[in-house]
């Protein structure tokens, strides 16, 4: 049993490492992938380009983890605004009840009820696209799952003897809200955020693909996929293969380490 | 089941990795098929009242005649017309049509019908220019006067643009997809999206067309490849990223043309200063930059109209990086600590370079642009943006742009006083309003050189490149000569293709 929660914990740090690494070397790289050399065009995987060139000579490797590091740090800042605007709705929603409660089940209706990527698509446009308007367009419109979990989470917890128990003994509102029922939310909601993360870098790779998001001479993962679409018929299958793959492998590690995180966190997981 | 899984999979890719059939000649020698871009569909139909054939992918509208046809060197000849005078004014033309050309439904084409076409044209206000058209009107059934607001000695460029519709039977809301005209070709089937297929006139007055069954199909660029590769197209377009690829039963048709792509200079900040901008000009390897980003598809460009009759021809000094480093240093831009060039009071010689954002030709001419400008220590910074943005920065950022058209009014557009770039010369609006002003074509030319000769002293613009339209074209296929090709790789390529031919 012990061996699995260190298993679990040490793939975890593994994979935390990876992405943090990715990121890091990605924003060092930010150079080198916008950098054109003509001299070099259209290489296919090799020494020293393991990634191949494009059709400018720019190193597909640096473009690549330039534009991983681009989506993980928007992924990152999205999934964060995300959840501030859920964990503020869910817990407002469930402590204050009435009307309040009605508007926030309303609103969170309403966007669950439109099209994900099609409201990303309005909300970047009508903030001016680049960096804020699909950051803007991701983090409005991926906070109302995580308000639900935190609204049903927070109605539980209200009900709990504990709390009832400190109420009655008179803790302020603000201490019980920091002392009782924070804690308690905490590892839903991290949980929460970090399994918003995949679902961020997608779409804001989807919409910049579109032609939505960021501008096209940014290195982010959308811009690389559409451009290769272009060069594909004319052989240059690593212009959309290896940043696809890394896009995905990255969506996976995501994945994994907010599942792993449940495991570790969740009161019916944690002992096993 | 995984033995059997691999071995699906190892099938699927042998087949998949096995060359593509040589494509077989096709059987009718009297048809061709032909893929062009997918924005080359008109999206009002072939409607020369809503600019089918002008504007600025200005190309031979085949459904309709034109009173005139620009040559293969561009100077004017005749379609429709047989003769035409200018009044001492320069403000009348008269033009004498053909007599006996009947539409394709039967109805004789008159001066009647060219007067209600060009008046039409000029009212719907689409790309069609005939803002300087003050009223057309019939003299008689083979004599039209255009009387014109303003003297417009290059009246007879516009003439080529305007295909003529039939008085008696237009109707606007249907004549798009359904065009009657008195050209070399019926539009017998337009599937919206696909294809359009066009058949020979039969009643067509001038030679009979070779090619009797002409199917244009609009792709996307790599789908164009593709269907090269498929053997179903018999010509299709392709651009510079492609040229290296090879296709059996293929070869690469080059065609030059006047698509050009220039960037300009504004006449503020750091390009404020003649000799700067003379240096960017002088400094530039254009055809390093065709090797680099054309794939040497291409000719260095040094006006808005190389090769045409109007045009100066550019001079090429012997050691142009040098001459550029001396201008530079000349007007106090000297080398920094870092190589990149500074001023006293001015600061560093940096500049922004705009080009539309998913454009990836100029995104590459950008960058090379940005090389080049740096080894003469000037730090360039491409950037891809909106048309709104452009536009609404030209007379400050210096944009890549492309031109290049089949007459003199490009040079008015970007040079005349009142242009978005901010340029403007007493001089050259003068030369260029008195080559408007004259009666003979060939004066004009020499008018507009004068106007250049004064460009060239104030260089607002840097000419870059002339992109050759590149073709497959499959095996057996003569295309006819072509004229040098204007700005957008779309229509011109058919121009004269009732003239092509399959060899025997």
């Amino acid at each position: 049993m012990k061996n699995r929660r260190k298993s679990t914990l040490l793939l975890l740090i593994l994979a935390a490492l990876l992405l943090c690494t990715v990121v890091l070397s990605g924003a060092a790289l930010a150079r080198q992938a916008v950098e054109t050399d003509f001299t070099r065009k259209n290489l296919a995987p090799c020494v020293p380009f393991l990634f191949g060139t494009d059709w400018m000579g720019r190193d597909m490797l640096a473009r690549t983890l330039a534009g991983l590091s681009l989506s993980i740090r928007v992924g990152a800042l999205t999934a964060c605004v995300s959840a501030a605007i859920a964990l503020a709705l869910g817990t407002a929603s469930a402590a204050l009840g009435g009307w309040v409660d009605s508007l926030v089940s309303w609103l969170i209706d309403l966007v669950m009820g439109i099209p994900h990527i099609l409201l990303i698509l309005l909300v970047s446009l009508a903030c001016g696209r680049g960096l804020w308007g699909v950051t803007a367009g991701v983090a409005l419109t991926h906070w109302p799952s995580l308000a639900r979990l935190v609204r049903a989470e927070v109605l539980q917890l209200r009900q709990a003897p504990w709390l009832q128990a400190a109420r009655r003994l008179g803790t302020p509102p603000e201490r019980l809200a920091r002392n009782h029922l924070l804690p308690h939310l905490l590892p839903q909601l991290l949980t929460g955020l970090i399994l918003q993360f995949p679902h961020a870098i997608l779409h804001e790779a989807s919409v910049t693909f579109l032609g939505f998001g960021l501008p096209p001479d940014q290195p982010a993962i959308g811009v690389i996929l559409e451009e290769s679409m272009g060069y594909l018929a004319a052989g240059r299958w690593w212009l959309a293969l290896l940043p696809g793959l890394s896009l995905a492998a990255a969506v996976l590690l995501f994945a994994l380490i907010g599942e792993r995180l449940r495991l570790l966190l969740s009161p019916a997981t944690a002992q096993e | 089941m995984k033995k059997i899984i691999l071995l699906l999979l190892s099938l699927a890719l042998l087949a998949g990795c096995q060359a593509a059939p040589a494509p077989e000649t096709p059987q009718d020698k009297q048809a061709v098929t032909v893929v062009l871009p997918t924005a080359a569909e008109p999206e009002a139909g072939f409607d020369p009242i809503l600019g089918w054939g002008a504007g600025e992918h200005v190309h031979e509208p085949l459904i309709q005649s034109t009173l005139t046809v620009t040559n293969p060197d561009l100077t004017i000849g005749y379609d429709l017309a047989t003769g035409m005078e200018t009044s001492p004014d320069a403000m009348t033309w008269t033009v004498k049509i053909r007599d006996g050309v009947r539409f394709t439904d039967g109805k004789p084409l008159t001066a009647a019908d060219v007067a209600f076409t060009y008046n039409a044209a000029r009212d719907a206000s689409s790309v069609t220019d005939l803002t300087m058209l003050g009223r057309a009107e019939a003299v008689d059934d083979t004599t039209v006067a255009f009387h014109l607001k303003k003297p417009f000695s290059v009246w007879p460029y516009t003439m080529a643009t305007v295909g003529i519709v039939p008085e008696g039977s237009y109707d606007p809301a249907a004549y798009g997809s359904s065009p009657v005209g008195s050209g070399r070709y019926i539009l017998r089937q337009w599937d919206r999206g696909q294809q359009v297929i066009l058949e020979a006139n039969p009643d067509y007055y001038g030679e009979t067309p070779r090619m009797e069954r002409v199917v244009i199909l609009f792709m996307e660029e790599d789908a164009a490849f593709l269907a090269v590769q498929a053997g179903q197209a018999d010509l299709a377009y392709t651009s510079a990223p492609y040229s290296d690829q090879r296709v059996d039963g293929f070869s690469l048709l080059s065609v030059q043309t006047v698509d050009n792509r220039g960037i300009n200079l504004p006449l503020n900040g750091f390009t404020a200063d003649p000799l700067v901008r003379h240096a960017i000009s002088l400094g530039l390897d254009r055809q390093t930059m065709i090797g680099h980003v054309l794939n040497g598809y291409g000719t260095p460009a040094y006006s808005v109209s190389d090769g045409l009759p109007w045009t100066r021809t550019g001079e090429v000094p012997d050691a142009p990086e040098a001459a550029a480093n001396a201008l530079l240093d000349e007007a106090g831009w000297l080398p920094g600590a870092d190589g990149i060039r500074e001023k006293w009071s001015f600061g560093r010689a940096e500049l922004t370079i705009h080009y539309p954002a998913g454009d990836s030709l100029r995104q590459g001419l950008a960058a090379e642009l940005a090389s080049q400008l740096g080894e003469l220590g000037i730090q360039a910074s491409p950037n891809g943006v909106d048309w709104d943005t452009i536009y609404g920065e030209a007379y400050r950022t210096p944009t890549i742009w492309g031109w290049g058209a089949h007459t003199p009014m490009d040079m008015y557009s970007i040079y005349h006083s009142g242009n978005v770039y901010g340029y403007s010369s007493g001089a050259v609006d003068a030369w260029m309003d008195e080559a408007l002003a004259c009666t003979d074509l060939e004066t004009s030319y020499v008018l507009w050189q004068r106007a250049q000769e004064e460009i060239a002293r104030d260089v607002p613009w840097v000419w870059l490149v002339n992109v050759d339209h590149l073709y497959w074209v499959r095996g057996g296929l003569h295309v006819a000569e072509q004229k040098i090709h204007p700005h957008g790789h779309g229509w011109s390529i058919v121009n004269n293709v009732d003239a092509w031919e399959w060899a025997m």
